[in-house]
């Protein structure tokens, strides 16, 4: 086990170069991972054709392929990959248990809900560049959000994480039993679609949700750059992280704020997937330790480039018949993640 | 230095855990909180850190009182070493031991020669150093407890608060941490309060003890002032023979009955 | 053997085979139907007086608002069902424990399984046998069969342009698309309407395409079947507007996207000769002079 940015012997000078050099690999991993992605697909397509600008955008359908189907996809799976992933950190150094998900507090299981109810009810609102369904399913992920912050929080006081826990396991509980009464209530094509929605979809088309979903994620990242000290002063306990100096209220909320959001606007863009937020930041700390100031950031980076290559496999695996991304990441996180723990006892 | 004017404490309405105490803790002391289990040390100890804030009286530390201070600047005047320490994570004995340097490092700061050259003092001071690389979780009861020892003190702090420090601890790492502590105390002149229901702890390491029982303080002086069989007995309903011991140096309280 | 013994065998037989086969070639005198296409055929073939409970999804015909409304495919309604004392219930294929409760109680049971146009029109024949109007049954089957004809002919010898059968997307947006496949009677009405199946190579009824297949496969004619009535023009065409993010599909260049409303549209039973005709005057305007303008008969 390798130990994080503290090295001991003759690495004190050395600390800030292990930092970069970890996050700068962690970088070129994601970005060569991202530069390759829409070159692959169960269609060749020929890459001088898609950047030859004699051609007209209507007619050259290797652009078409490459810039409409392809590229939106591979930007909206670095996003999500890497905004569950962080989230996935945060909400296991908040909840001070390495089993927790960005879904664990059940803004996943809100965004369900917002969609299932537009899904099954047909609404058509739209507002501006949002359409329906991702509206409703961040609706849902903000409303779900915002119960449990207020069943947890305590005016002056530091958050209980039990309650916490105990708040978002009810509010999961709840909703879960809330979208199977909607589910009953739909009719076959409704509740098809919305199992289709819950298995997770990356195929956004255009660069139009990309951009409605940034000033959800930007502010989240931002909140996810100041957090990382705290966080590991916090898994060791909040007494403790406390009297070393830790607003610990204010890094809770934080924390708690950063990861709904991040896991809100994830959410509504590309529907619940999971594994993300559990297996990434467990591989990374194996990797590189469990210093959040290394693992956040480095598991922000693995988790784009890792439901990248998901969504990859997910298109080209079973060609023309695309597999859900949902089930790809299930497929392969669950029993690599079941190895890694047999390997570790 | 440290001062708790009548401090109360209770969650809600389900009663006071403390009810109007005062201590003042002199610079350069070694305070023992004394008294059997819901006296209400913990609480006192916890009021002193700042953890908790008291529902009426008030903590000063030097001249003001606590809730004019930040968490930081706190930090940096009082460390604590808890009972238990259960992190989430492994972290290892260095990165442990570098989370007290929290309080003086900017938001994002990382830890430079000035502050690993601290955590080896500290862990060398509490005998700790060959662990460094190790990982924390894997330590024996009272290597952990030196460990944590080691992380109040790269706090850099004039006070010490610790919640009984030797509780889990088997005999001769009861004596090796009461060693320790009284060496940090002697030689680097750090201000401690010891809370424990660990008499002769207690009468070794102290010179000054707060006697508490349900929620309130019964007595506070000199150990040799304090610590009687009266008052074991008004504790503890034990007859205890309190005497001086010459080869160990200092009080022993020998239990001898149970009193109806 | 003593003629008394025989004519005791024979009683005993007789109520043996009236207890094993209850309604046994009897006619159905009332009928539960919890599949509303098959609602539909029983009021095609005349037996709509015999229907005395249908499912919470009907609505065609009208007739069928006024009548108790039973459940559907997961929630029916058993206690409600049995309330209405049915000699005949109308089940869906894929409900098995509900047909064997209904058969433990000698209720007569037709497990309806959806399929292709053939199977709609063995279907009306065989409810119509057993409400006892199998000539109806037969006539509703000719005039189904001679429709389609009409539209074949119709459109006979013309290109046929590779057509994408939408029937379902997110609102607003193109994702969750769901499309025909190469089997069922979306499929096979698309072929009669004079259209080749874009997917006519997956046997499944419903494929979701990525906006990759769909570029790629690069449909001539974009048809989408939607239920219900055609919304305003402004919001007609902002959803037509959804498909200009595939550039390159011809059926995009050559404004050939259709959104056409209608429950008739995706209704697997009588109406299916008229959705037919609709498709086709979408597929091949050209075929239908300005005279018959007046638009597909009911």
């Amino acid at each position: 086990m390798m130990p994080g940015v503290a090295a001991t012997r003759g690495g004190e000078g050395a600390v800030h170069l292990r930092l970069a050099t970890i996050v700068a690999g962690y970088g070129a991993l994601a970005l060569a991972t991202c530069l390759l992605a829409p070159l692959v697909g169960s269609t060749h397509i020929s890459l001088a054709r898609a950047f030859d600008r004699s051609i007209p955008f209507a007619d050259n359908v290797d652009a078409q392929i490459f810039f409409v189907a392809r590229m939106p996809r591979v930007l909206t799976g670095a996003l999500v990959g890497a905004a569950l992933a962080a989230a996935g950190v945060v909400m296991q150094a908040l909840l001070r248990n390495p089993l927790a998900t960005p879904f664990t507090l059940g803004v996943s299981t809100g965004a369900a809900l917002g969609a299932i109810l537009v899904i099954t009810f047909s609404a058509t609102v739209s507002v501006g560049v949002f359409s329906p369904v991702p509206l409703a399913s961040l609706g849902g992920a903000l409303v779900a959000s915002a119960i449990v912050y207020a069943l947890a929080t305590r005016p002056g006081r530091a958050m209980s994480t039990m309650v916490l826990l105990l708040a978002g396991v009810t509010l999961n509980a709840f909703f879960s039993a809330l979208i199977l009464f909607v589910q009953f209530l739909a009719d076959f094509t409704q509740t098809y679609r919305t199992v289709r929605w819950l298995m997770g979809d990356l195929d956004v088309g255009t660069f139009g949700p990309i951009v409605a979903s940034l000033p959800l994620v930007l502010p989240a990242f931002a909140m996810f750059a100041v957090l990382p000290r705290s966080l590991n002063l916090l898994s060791v306990g909040a007494d403790s992280a406390s009297t070393r100096g830790v607003d610990v209220g204010r890094t809770q909320r934080l924390a708690f704020l950063s990861a709904s959001l991040a896991t809100g606007a994830a959410v509504s863009l590309a529907g619940p997937i999971g594994f993300v937020g559990i297996v990434v930041p467990h591989l990374v700390r194996l990797m590189v330790g469990v210093d959040h100031r290394v693992v956040l950031p480095a598991s922000a980076l693995f988790g784009a480039a890792f439901l990248v290559g998901c969504d990859l496999v997910a298109r080209t695996v079973l060609a023309p018949v695309e597999v859900p991304v949902g089930v790809v990441t299930a497929m392969l996180g669950g029993p690599f993640f079941l190895w890694l723990l047999v390997r570790k006892s | 230095m440290l001062r708790a004017d009548a401090v109360s404490f209770g969650y809600g309405d389900s009663g006071f855990l403390l009810s109007d105490a005062s201590v003042a803790i002199a610079p350069g002391s070694l305070t023992g909180l004394l008294g059997p289990n819901g006296c209400g040390k913990t609480t006192l100890l916890k009021l002193m850190s700042g953890v908790l804030r008291p529902r009426s009286g008030r903590v000063v530390l030097g001249e003001r009182p606590l809730t004019m201070l930040t968490r930081r600047e706190l930090a940096r005047h009082v460390a604590v070493v808890p009972q238990e320490t259960h992190p989430a994570f492994e972290y290892s004995v260095t990165e442990m031991v570098l989370m007290g340097r929290h309080p003086h490092l900017g938001p994002f700061q990382l830890e430079g020669p000035a502050d690993f050259e601290v955590a080896r003092a500290a862990l060398e001071a509490t005998g700790t150093a060959h662990l460094a690389a190790r990982n924390y979780m894997t330590l024996s009861g009272g290597e952990k407890q030196r460990v944590i020892i080691a992380s109040a003190l790269t706090q850099a702090t004039e006070i010490l608060l610790l919640d009984e420090p030797t509780a889990s601890l088997d005999l001769g790492y009861q004596l090796d941490i009461a060693g320790l502590l009284a060496r940090l105390n002697r030689e680097r002149g750090v201000t401690m309060v010891l809370a424990t229901h660990d008499l002769n702890l207690a009468a070794s390491l102290c010179n000054y003890l707060v006697v508490m029982r349900a929620g309130r303080i019964l007595a506070q002086g000199a150990t040799g002032d304090v610590l009687t069989s009266a008052m074991v007995r008004k504790l503890y309903d034990v007859d205890a023979d309190v005497q001086f011991h010459q080869r160990a140096g200092h009080l022993t309280v020998v239990p001898v009955g149970r009193l109806p | 053997m003593a003629a008394r013994q025989k004519k005791l065998i024979a009683i005993v037989a007789a109520l043996c085979a009236s207890l094993a086969w209850p309604a046994s070639g009897q006619t159905a005198r009332r009928i539960v139907s919890l599949v509303p296409n098959v609602t539909e055929m029983l009021f095609a073939v005349g037996a709509g007086p015999q229907v005395v409970g249908v499912s919470t999804y009907d609505d065609f015909p009208p007739e069928t608002k006024a009548l108790p409304r039973v459940g559907a495919l997961l929630d029916p309604d058993t206690e409600r069902i049995f309330s209405l004392r049915p000699d005949l219930v109308i089940v869906y294929g894929s409900q098995g424990e509900l047909e064997s409760q209904f058969a433990r109680a000698g209720i007569r049971v037709y497990a309806y399984r959806h399929a292709g146009v053939g199977n709609v029109m063995q279907t009306i024949r065989d409810v119509a046998r057993l409400a006892g109007r199998t000539a109806d049954g037969d006539r509703v089957v000719r005039e189904l069969t001679s429709q389609l004809d009409a539209v074949r002919m119709r459109v006979r010898g013309r290109p046929r342009p590779r057509t994408m059968l939408v029937i379902g997307r997110d609102a607003g947006a193109l994702r969750g698309v769901y499309v025909s496949g190469g089997v069922g009677f979306l499929h096979d009405l698309l072929d009669v309407a004079g259209g080749d199946d874009l997917f006519a190579d997956i046997t499944r009824e419903s494929v979701q395409p990525s906006s990759e297949t769909m570029i790629v496969r690069a449909p001539e004619v974009i048809i989408e079947l939607r239920p219900g009535d055609q919304p305003a023009a402004a919001a007609l065409q902002r959803e037509r507007g959804v498909w200009n993010l595939l550039a390159s599909v011809p059926a995009v260049r050559n404004n050939r996207v259709h959104l056409l409303y209608g429950d008739y549209l995706l209704s697997a039973g009588p109406r299916l000769g008229r959705a037919a005709e609709t498709l086709a005057r979408v597929l091949h305007p050209d075929a239908f002079p300005v005279a018959d303008a007046a638009g597909p008969r009911r």
